[in-house]
């Protein structure tokens, strides 16, 4: 309407003018002030979100599996999760994904707004959280509509409710729901289970490539890892797998907590004012009720600094709040508390590195043709060891896990990266974790590069960091209110603050833990080398002698064989070093016999007292060093 | 039993006795074997004055089958020892590279299988360890390497048997240094002095010329760097047959090491200095001086690489080329960073250098 009305004001004032300026009608334009719904922002800048064309499943997943946990760990639920991949029309990339838990399900009121309405959550909090609060499912809802005809299956049972069934769908315009269907699920049909839980179900168009397919398949690995709590099934196409649970231990969750006062701005101050409207409190109660760190006096005295009157806290305008936040930008306060983080913890990253879940492929060849099917193999490290940091970065108290599996299944390096339980896939490069790895001398695992690179000469790797020549896994995960993500991608971690420094040191101090251990390793696997190359070499030599002088062959083989054995397991070390003195010490306890053997021009008239080998060295009269060469030229003969 | 059937004897002997001692320590002294053999490189390479060449130092290693790195070596060593044992009790003969093939295998089970040898430089390695060993030459082990050298000029040689007359009359052609020195033998030489030059490409010039009928020289090079066949012919025909011996190399530091090669030895091969070095050999050329003297044009002249000098500042440290006439040569080259190949010569055209230069130089010398 409002388009109509300014195209015939335009064409009015163009046709006065038009003789004189001959404007074409259609160089003119007025901009028009529209505004756009969130849900069609998301959609036109989906990247924000991480779903861009290759990464939409991706994304999906990851999504999907977050909100599940999250929706688990809130009422202290050992999670069970079904996830399903399924390509659906694979002439138009069309795909079926799905996702059941057993987690505290969502009100069947609020179901249709929590699904298709972005910026609705639960998760507006100061709190440690996945999740990208309140983008994920409604991106995958928003997708679903954009690009197929398919409503958004959604099942959810609350522990108040029965359960409930919908056909969803997002009005991309207005950023509202559209239920095309509702309806309270009968027991005979029902999805869920338990007390509780919540089920969705998305037709998405997407491309998967292989690189991706393998991201995925990572994803929900690493994940295992960190949540090895959880019952994790995840099926495609190509088989199912089970992640199964490994422990009944879940970490505390994370808590709510009040924010930092070196965080304050004025929309902070203002919001804790307005929280406590109408209940006349002043303004000093309303700081040290609504930060931490900040005690009954303190307030005081920052109210007082900033020289305001005492009136009810709603009067203050803003120029005399502002004062408040500059002086507590200026002013010390205590570090924040860290008690409301919830950490991995020794107890269950340790059960998560001891048995390390990851997905196989295997090419299966059947009557119709060759087939991958999935699998899952569980690696078992000869030794994990586990550190942690409490630490504030950017006032935002953080704490630093990391944990390192070595030897036994594991067959090579790799690094593990995870914020606020999350896998980190992408950038590895750019992390600060890397950096870490390389700042940190393997020499404090008491081992040195060359006897690293000798051991593992065989280990292919592009990398000449000799960390990574070693079958080690190093995991690392930061948790925070706020972590100093790099990227808007979210993939990796800056070096911000102090952070590094205290990676660092927890990765030295897991070093020297695990030196002992990892040297004895290192001894093993040295012996176990040196008894193959006996195994190996021993015939050569054998077989050299035997065939050169008489000798009995079995017998000589056998000996060499149990002194092989002595001398690995150290039994012979004393004898070897008699026989093996440096030269210098040699000359010093035999000097004499030393037959000094010259050969002459012609080459043949070596002679030798007696055909001892071992001194049979030519040695000259070498009395004096002093160079000198003499060199005929032209006034040497004239 | 001939002196050579007897002398193949020894060797085997030695070789056996190798084994004996290895198979006594396992068997006998309950005790890890060990070889000890010579340090071969420039930290056990000595300068001595007495024999104005470079010899081996009394430095030695032990290889033993106690480290996993020596293990292979040590299997590697007994391998080729009885390889050679084999090749001389069969009276055969064979180059380097025919060992390498004759001893060639895989080692381990299908799941750590690895080559015997990873290349023909370790089973020369091997070779060579055997030659410190025993110390005996591999030559009479029989084994040799391709024949490179090349000679011409009025002397005969008899190859096992064989009269070979290196005087040919064309001038178009050279004769191969043959490698199988065991066989080989100097009849007669007719020439007054013998001049050896660093590329064949130079000789072929020289030969072309009619140098050889008008000096009466003997012509010989090493194509390069110089086999041990063509420094010990060089050898012989001094200090047996008393005939003086001139060497002319390209100037740069290259040339200047062949050059040092024939007269004061090397240290990859010092411990058989005494059969290969020539320290009566003069070398005469082509010094960086000349290259100002004879004012070389610009344009033939070539620029130092960044090897060359730090190949010339090598030189300079090391302790055998203190000699104030190599320092200043040196010095001239590290100043100007110029080089320039015998070749050069061409320039003033093709005789030049057989019919100016070279005459110059010896006569200079006083060889002529």
């Amino acid at each position: 309407m409002t388009s109509k009305v300014t195209t015939e004001v335009l064409e009015k004032g163009t046709r006065q003018t038009k003789t004189i300026l001959e404007i074409p009608q259609k160089h003119k334009s007025k901009i028009n002030y529209n505004r756009k719904a969130e849900s069609e922002f998301f959609v036109d800048n989906s990247a924000l979100a991480g779903f861009t064309g290759e990464r939409i499943l991706y994304m999906s997943v990851r999504e999907l599996i977050e909100n599940s946990l999250d929706s688990c760990e809130i009422n202290h639920i050992l999670p069970v999760i079904h996830l399903s991949l399924k390509p659906l029309d694979p002439l138009n990339d069309l795909w079926t994904i799905s996702c059941k838990d057993n987690g505290i399900g969502i009100p069947s009121e609020k179901v249709p707004v929590a699904v298709c309405s972005f910026l609705t959550s639960g998760k507006y909090v100061e709190k440690q959280q996945r999740g990208l609060f309140g983008v994920g499912l409604k991106m995958i809802a928003a997708f679903s509509t954009k690009d197929t005809d398919h409503p958004l299956k959604v099942w959810s049972k609350s522990e108040e409710e029965s359960e409930f069934y919908f056909d969803l769908r997002t009005d991309i315009g207005t950023n509202k729901p559209i239920t095309l269907f509702k309806k309270n699920v009968k027991n005979n049909e029902s999805q869920i289970e338990g007390n509780s839980g919540f089920k969705v179900q998305a037709i998405l168009r997407a491309k998967l490539s292989p690189v991706t397919k393998n991201k995925i398949y990572d994803y929900i690995s690493q994940t295992s890892i960190v949540n090895p709590y959880a019952i994790i099934v995840f099926e495609t196409d190509e088989g199912k797998v089970t992640f199964k649970r490994r422990t009944d231990t879940m970490p505390y969750p994370s808590l709510e907590v009040l924010p930092h006062p070196s965080d304050m701005d004025l929309k902070t101050l203002k919001k804790a004012i307005l929280n406590f409207m109408n209940q006349k409190t002043t303004l000093q109660g309303i700081l040290s009720n609504s930060f931490q760190k900040m005690s009954n006096d303190k307030a005081k005295d920052i109210v007082n600094r900033a020289g305001l009157a005492a009136k009810p806290a709603d009067q203050y305008d803003e120029h005399e709040l502002i004062k408040v936040v500059n002086i507590c930008k200026h002013t010390k306060f205590q570090s924040p508390n860290t008690d409301h983080l919830s950490p991995i913890g020794e107890k269950i990253l340790t059960v998560g590195m001891t048995s390390e879940y990851s997905i196989i492929q295997n090419k299966v060849t059947t009557n119709s043709g060759s087939q991958t099917q999935l699998t899952a193999k569980i690696l078992k490290p000869a030794l994990t060891a586990y550190s942690s940091r409490i630490c504030v970065v950017n006032n935002r108290p953080t704490i630093v896990e990391c944990g390192i599996a070595y030897g036994g299944d594991i067959p090579s390096f790799k690094l593990y990266r995870f914020a606020n339980k999350i896998p980190l896939l992408y950038d590895e490069g750019s992390d600060v974790a890397r950096e870490v790895i390389s700042e940190v001398g393997i020499n404090k695992m008491g081992i040195s590069k060359k006897e690293v690179k000798e051991q593992f000469s065989n280990v292919e790797t592009r990398s000449d960091r000799t960390v990574e020549y070693l079958p080690i896994h190093i995991f690392f995960h930061i948790c925070s209110t706020k972590i100093p993500y790099k990227t808007a991608g979210k993939e990796s971690i800056a070096s911000e603050g102090d952070l590094k420094k205290y990676m660092k040191s927890c990765l030295s101090d897991l070093y020297r833990k695990v030196s002992a251990q990892i040297r004895r390793e290192l001894k093993t696997k040295e012996d176990e080398n040196k008894l193959r190359l006996y195994k190996h070499y021993i015939p050569f030599i054998v077989s050299a002698i035997s065939e050169s002088i008489k000798i009995d062959t079995k017998k000589l083989s056998n000996a060499f064989q149990i002194m092989a054995e002595k001398y690995v397991s150290g039994e012979l070390s004393n004898i070897t070093k008699q026989i093996l003195p440096n030269s210098d010490q040699k000359k010093r306890i035999e000097p004499v016999n030393k037959k000094i053997n010259l050969s002459n021009s012609n080459g043949n008239g070596i002679k030798l007292s007696k055909f001892d080998t071992r001194s049979n060295v030519s040695k000259q009269s070498n009395k004096t060093n002093s160079p000198k060469i003499n060199i005929s030229r032209k006034n040497t003969k004239k | 039993m001939t002196l050579k059937d007897k002398r193949h004897q020894e060797i085997t002997n030695k070789i056996r006795n190798i084994m004996k001692d290895v198979g006594n320590d396992i068997l006998v002294k309950g005790i890890m074997p060990s070889l000890e053999i010579p340090k071969v490189g420039y930290d056990n390479t000595v300068w001595s004055d007495e024999k104005r060449m470079l010899t081996i130092g009394e430095k030695t290693v032990q290889i033993g089958p106690n480290s996993s790195k020596k293990i292979p070596t040590f299997a590697q060593y007994l391998v080729m020892a009885n390889a050679i044992r084999k090749l001389l009790d069969e009276e055969m003969e064979s180059t380097i590279r025919g060992m390498y093939y004759a001893t060639l295998s895989t080692v381990g089970d299908e799941k750590n299988q690895q080559k015997f040898w990873s290349g023909q430089d370790d089973s020369d390695d091997a070779i060579k360890a055997i030659e410190l060993l025993t110390n005996v030459p591999r030559e009479e082990f029989a084994v040799t390497s391709k024949p490179k050298g090349m000679i011409s000029g009025p002397i005969t040689l008899s190859v096992g048997g064989d009269l070979i007359d290196c005087n040919l009359g064309s001038k178009a052609t050279s004769q191969l240094i043959p490698t199988n020195i065991r066989d080989l033998e100097i009849v007669k030489v007719k020439a007054d002095f013998v001049m050896v030059v660093e590329k064949d490409t130079v000789l072929n010039n020289i030969r072309k010329s009619g140098f050889i009928q008008k000096y009466n020289a003997i012509l010989l090079t090493g194509s390069g760097e110089p086999d041990r066949a063509t420094r010990m012919m060089v050898k012989m025909l001094n200090e047996k047959w008393k005939k003086p011996v001139v060497i002319f190399a390209d100037a740069d530091p290259w040339g200047l090491g062949i050059a040092l090669r024939y007269k004061i030895g090397s240290e990859s091969l010092s411990y058989d200095s005494d059969r290969l070095v020539t320290p009566n050999a003069m070398v005469l050329g082509m010094m960086f001086s000349d290259i100002y003297e004879y004012n070389i044009p610009k344009v033939a002249r070539l620029a130092a690489t960044p090897e060359d000098m730090n190949r010339a500042n090598d030189m300079k440290k090391k302790p055998w080329l203190q000699d104030k006439r190599w320092k200043k040569e040196l010095d001239l080259f590290l100043g100007r960073k110029e080089k320039c190949e015998l070749d050069a010569f061409f320039k003033y055209g093709f005789k030049y250098l057989a019919d100016t230069y070279l005459p110059n130089k010896l006569r200079e010398a006083g060889v002529i």
